[in-house]
């Protein structure tokens, strides 16, 4: 299990979400991926992409308006 | 490297809640109370924007006549700038045949209502990130986002000129003023996001 930061910080959204679905192809499972953003869509549709396709995440407020949604690949 | 157990599955609470902040009388800090998450901190759903939003072009519609625009008043933002630099935009076909209100007299900035709306909504902005605490400076981390800036507003600002009026003018306000342009925008609008779409995923992502 191994642990990968992707920096979104400064993009808007899609952007965020893309790269996300994108990163998590490439991890296996138990992976953790962590997608640093300072965009506050980013926070609501990251976290609800993920959700819906059944891994696990939680958000992290670094700093104001800055967070980190650490995602689990599930399956 | 998080435990699997601290990690929330769907939408449900994490299992370790942050610790609520209270201050020295013991109460509960108004930023972390849940009612001040609900108004100002956390996103609102799409439907209460969407009510939200209709309530207020109605108020705007009351008040001063006319109902909400973005782009017309940036135009004549751009035409101020132009005649401040000795240019005559007032001879402008555009302005003498689609929006007469630009030469008649006294009107500026404080008589225009799409002005102060305009600068209403960057202030509004900026008050709902502030009240969030979500105010950040970003840095530009690459010249691709200047570029793309600047040429997308361009575009915007061109395409909201020959169809005279934005995604707020154009389909939000004419769309319930139950005219046909605003149906046509609706569909135009949705052709030009889906090439829009491609291009942002084969050079921005």
């Amino acid at each position: 299990m191994s642990e990968r930061i992707l920096d979104c910080l400064g993009e808007a959204c899609p952007i965020p979400l893309i790269r996300t679905q994108k990163a998590l192809v490439d991890l296996a499972v138990g992976d953790v991926l962590v997608v640093q953003v300072d965009h506050s869509c980013a926070v609501k549709n990251v976290p609800e992409w993920a959700s819906k396709v059944g891994h696990n995440y939680e958000v992290d407020e670094i700093d104001d308006g800055q967070w980190e949604i650490v995602i689990e690949k599930v399956h | 490297m998080t435990p699997d157990s601290e990690l929330s599955r769907g939408p449900g609470p994490a299992a370790t809640p942050p610790a609520i902040a209270v201050d020295q009388g013991g109460r509960v800090r108004l930023r972390e109370r849940e009612t001040y998450k609900t108004l100002f901190v956390n996103p609102w759903t799409y439907t209460t924007g969407a009510v939200v939003l209709a309530l207020l072009n109605v108020v705007l519609l009351l008040a001063t006549g006319k109902a909400w625009g973005v782009t017309t008043s940036l135009t004549y933002w751009g035409a101020w700038a132009w005649r401040w630099l000795g240019g005559q935009p007032q001879h402008w076909r555009y302005f003498a045949e689609i929006k007469p209100a630009f030469n008649r007299p006294g009107f500026d900035f404080l008589a225009d209502a799409g002005s102060l709306t305009n600068v209403g909504i960057v202030l509004g902005a900026l008050l709902a990130a502030l009240l969030a605490n979500q105010f950040r400076v970003k840095k530009l981390k690459a010249k691709r986002q200047i570029v793309a800036a600047v040429a997308g507003g361009l575009l915007m600002g061109f395409g909201a000129r020959l169809a005279f009026g934005c995604n707020i003018g154009a389909m939000f306000t004419a769309i319930p003023a139950l005219s046909l342009h605003g149906w046509v925008f609706l569909v135009s609008i949705f052709a030009g996001a889906a090439v829009g779409s491609r291009l942002l995923l084969r050079y921005f992502v």
